[in-house]
């Protein structure tokens, strides 16, 4: 009986001793992240031909040459670039390469690479979002040593660092010129070689993206998941339940689901004001009874903000007041939002407004409704809307159609004075601008929506000016034109969901437009 | 025969190419696919480029021509969206489509066989009503509800199943059982009637007159020409299952045709479509066939009518 209880004790004690360090162990590393995720944009893995928007997936794999912190201010820790400089007339941008970075294949990252990389995101086949004004902007990029670039613009600018930094898009990655010459475009976009923490591993469209994680990296030192897969999940049930189950540790999730996986106490971790979801006319605006300020006003007060933030978007939104106000970047010019500026909701005041400039009776007005990426509630959002004008005497057609389709009306200006809307992704100041430079800039044709000679001549400035305080100074008056004279109808900043495993543990997101950063949350450091 | 198989041969090639011009002209009617590839700040120079880089600036007739030229030799061209081989993609995402339906099929036809039977067995029964009803619930029960239900409550709630995903063979039962049950209905009336009919005959009568026993006589003797019309039934059904799988494969992040076509379709890519379209009507066309010659191998008054 002796001999029995101490074979019985001895066994637990061995199982307990066995068990201890391998939990503990599991603890330390878990050996996948998962990620599902709704879209995953366009599935090219060359971030330059790809048609990107999204970066999720690249960042792990690529550096860039200006890193960010999640909060999207420029970093001498998480760049291939440790330092950088300019000339008195700030036309010359020298940066100094990190030295001994390696990419995948074990080719060194020099000055090269990044001269290659910058040329051909600024290429005629470039997608990127920003081509077009580097290519206005850069002169010649200079190798002078293999740790040294130097790049020459044709004006005297201040936004270099920013444009090729993790902020915006994807022209700062830098990626291997000798693989790429070798072997092609294509099988790049096969076979991808970055020098980020994590290298490709394995792709099936329409399904995951599997990355591995290198031993050691600069960035982020030894990484807490050997693997990390991207996983396309398009149904949010199907995410939710992979949660669930276990299978992912990370999905985003609609608004509306929100509450319930915190009861099961799901951590939810929010991208405070991603996006700005903004209403606006397609020009030109003469002849048009929004060619009248207190039209643009009157519509703007028609619209019960707090009540379509709370009914929509399940609370899970806050009311906006500034035109393609990115309020991300009000942080970096200095800008507030007064009182005054929040636009009441207040439907007597703007039936009276249009009165007085001539429409008692109403006007007609066709409202264009689809669904966008991200914001399933599209069409929703444009029937609220146009309820409100209803109730002023605005006679609304809703007119359903898919978001390229309504681009198309937009940039042809096939529909003047027709609304239209979209989820502006909130960015910094110097995407801000991008964005103001696209969509609120009369040289810039098409996609403008504004037709505003003064903010033209500001923009036009803001280039060209080399003294920061001068060009917060002319983002706020930017910002405080559309809004003083109500160049579209920002309605709210959507804060955008994203479930995690209850074992997670800390995830900071961040405010960097599409990334969210799981190479931090891998961060071994 | 020989005159039979080219004439069916000729009928589904003469199909195929109509199919090629309409969903040539469909296609490109949805829009201009640079919206969505190019960026904002694409200027007018950038557009033409792509459009010349991309080939379509060409005129539609030079286009249509390119692209059947390439087609009969298995070149779809290259996706728009993807950047890669069409047919690269098909061949990526056809056999996943196949192995679902395949095990869809499966599924179908367990609960089909048992069910008709035993309806027809049991004529007017509560068995025979209870078969009825899953016949109804099989075909008014949107695939999307019940993908969604099962995901919901057996993946997510219960957890016995994987949600999503192809991970063995456990990830097949969900989407396979979803895609599937629509199918059990028909396979399962079709297989009632012709039970009923087989049952009624003289050879059936004759085998319990001679004794046989009823289990026999059931299973065996009526169930196997009862099987011919259920048979040929599940080859087009099969073909139906591989190429209308669109929202079972979102549903359940299933890496396959249907998705690939929706993909295709959502952002434009006009090669994808076409090539998808072609591909699973060129399945169609060909199951038919196989379907249409096995009518007329079983019964030469088919071959000889024609």
């Amino acid at each position: 009986m002796r001999s029995a209880l101490h074979i019985v004790t001895m066994s637990l004690l061995f199982v307990a001793l066995a068990l201890v360090p391998a939990t503990a162990g599991w603890a330390q590393v878990k050996p996948e992240l998962s990620v599902a995720l709704s879209s995953f944009s366009t599935e090219v893995l060359d971030p330059v031909l790809g048609g990107h928007i999204v970066k999720y997936y690249l960042s792990p794999m690529f550096d860039y040459l200006v890193g960010t912190t999640p909060e999207g201010q420029p970093s001498r820790d998480g760049g291939i670039a440790m330092r950088w400089e300019n000339s008195t007339d700030h036309k010359r941008w020298t940066f100094h390469l990190r030295k001994g970075v390696k990419f995948h294949n074990g080719d060194e990252v020099t000055s090269e690479d990044v001269k290659f990389s910058l040329q051909r995101a600024m290429g005629k086949r470039s997608t990127t979002g920003y081509a077009g004004p580097l290519r206005t902007l850069i002169q010649d990029i200079e190798t002078p040593a293999p740790d040294r670039v130097v790049i020459v613009t044709k004006e005297p600018t201040l936004i270099i660092p920013t444009y090729l930094s993790r902020t915006l898009s994807t022209e700062g990655m830098v990626l291997p010129k000798k693989y790429i010459e070798a072997n092609g475009d294509d099988a790049f976009a096969r076979k991808p070689v970055g020098s980020g923490p994590y290298k490709f591993v394995e792709q099936v469209t329409g399904s995951h993206i599997k990355l591995a994680a290198v031993d050691n990296h600069w960035r982020i030192g030894v990484p807490r998941f050997k693997i990390m897969t991207f996983r396309l999940v398009s149904e949010e049930t199907t995410r939710i339940a992979l949660l669930r189950r276990g299978e992912v540790d990370v999905a985003d999730v609609s608004r509306e689901r929100v509450a319930e996986l915190e009861k099961e106490g799901y951590p939810v971790h929010f991208r405070k004001e991603e996006a700005i979801l903004s209403m606006y006319w397609v020009l030109p605006r003469d002849g048009q009874p929004t060619a009248d300020k207190r039209v643009r006003e009157a519509m703007n007060l028609a619209v019960d903000r707090a009540e379509i933030a709370q009914a929509i978007f399940a609370g899970k939104a806050d009311p906006a007041s500034i035109p393609l106000g990115l309020s991300w970047s009000f942080r970096d010019i200095g800008f507030k939002v007064t009182p005054e500026m929040v636009y009441p909701y207040d439907p007597a005041r703007a039936k009276k407004l249009l009165a007085d400039a001539g429409f008692a009776g109403g006007f007609s007005q066709e409202v264009y409704a689809f669904q966008l990426p991200g914001l399933p509630e599209g069409k929703a959002f444009a029937e609220a809307v146009s309820g409100y004008w209803q109730k002023i005497g605005i006679k609304t057609k809703i007119v359903p159609l898919d978001y390229p389709g309504f681009r198309k009306i937009w940039v042809d200006r096939k529909a003047p004075g027709a609304v239209g809307y979209y989820n502006i992704a909130n960015r910094d100041w110097i995407g801000a601008y991008a964005l103001l430079e696209k969509m609120a800039y009369t040289p810039s044709k098409a996609n403008d929506t504004v037709g505003d000679p003064e903010i033209d001549g500001m923009i036009a400035q803001v280039m060209r000016q080399t003294d920061r305080d001068k060009i917060n100074a002319l983002m706020r008056n930017i910002f405080t034109r559309l809004r003083s004279e109500h160049y579209g109808v920002p309605v709210v900043y959507l804060h955008s969901p994203y479930a995690t495993s209850k074992t997670l543990g800390k995830w900071n997101p961040g405010s960097v437009m599409y990334d969210l950063f799981f190479d931090q949350l891998a961060s071994g450091k | 025969m020989i005159r039979f198989i080219l004439s069916r041969v000729f009928q589904s090639l003469v199909a195929l190419a109509i199919l090629s011009v309409v969903v040539f002209i469909l296609a490109r009617a949805t829009g201009d696919p640079l919206h969505l590839i190019l960026p904002m700040s694409a200027s007018e120079e950038d557009y033409a480029y792509a459009r010349r880089y991309l080939g379509l600036d060409r005129p539609y007739v030079e286009q249509y021509f390119s692209f059947v030229g390439k087609a009969v030799t298995g070149d779809f061209g290259t996706s728009l969206r993807a950047r890669r081989p069409v047919s690269e993609l098909i061949r990526e995402r056809l056999p996943n489509s196949l192995r679902l339906a395949l095990f869809a099929m499966c599924v179908s036809l367990s609960f089909a066989f048992p069910l008709g039977v035993l309806a027809a067995v049991n004529k007017g029964t509560w068995i025979d009503r209870t078969a009825q009803v899953i016949a109804v619930l099989g075909q008014s029960l949107p695939t999307f509800w019940v993908a969604i239900v099962l995901v919901e409550f057996v993946a997510g709630r219960l957890q016995w199943l994987p949600a999503g995903g192809i991970s063995g063979f456990a990830s097949y039962i969900l989407p396979g059982f979803t895609l599937g049950w629509f199918v059990v209905a028909g396979m399962m009336r079709l297989l009632r009637s012709g039970m009923l009919e087989v049952l009624d005959s003289e050879y059936v009568k004759l085998a319990r007159v001679k004794g046989v026993v009823e289990r026999r006589v059931v299973w065996l003797h009526a169930l196997k020409n009862a099987l011919i019309p259920v048979v040929t039934f599940a080859g087009i059904y099969f073909a139906i299952l591989v190429t209308t799988a669109i929202v079972v494969e979102t549903v359940f992040a299933w890496p396959g045709l249907g998705r690939l076509a929706y993909e295709g379709i959502s952002s434009r890519d006009f090669p994808v479509i076409q090539a998808v379209v072609l591909t699973t009507a060129a399945i169609v066309a060909v199951v038919n066939l196989g379907v249409d010659l096995l009518y007329a191998v079983i019964d030469p008054r088919i071959r000889h009518a024609r």
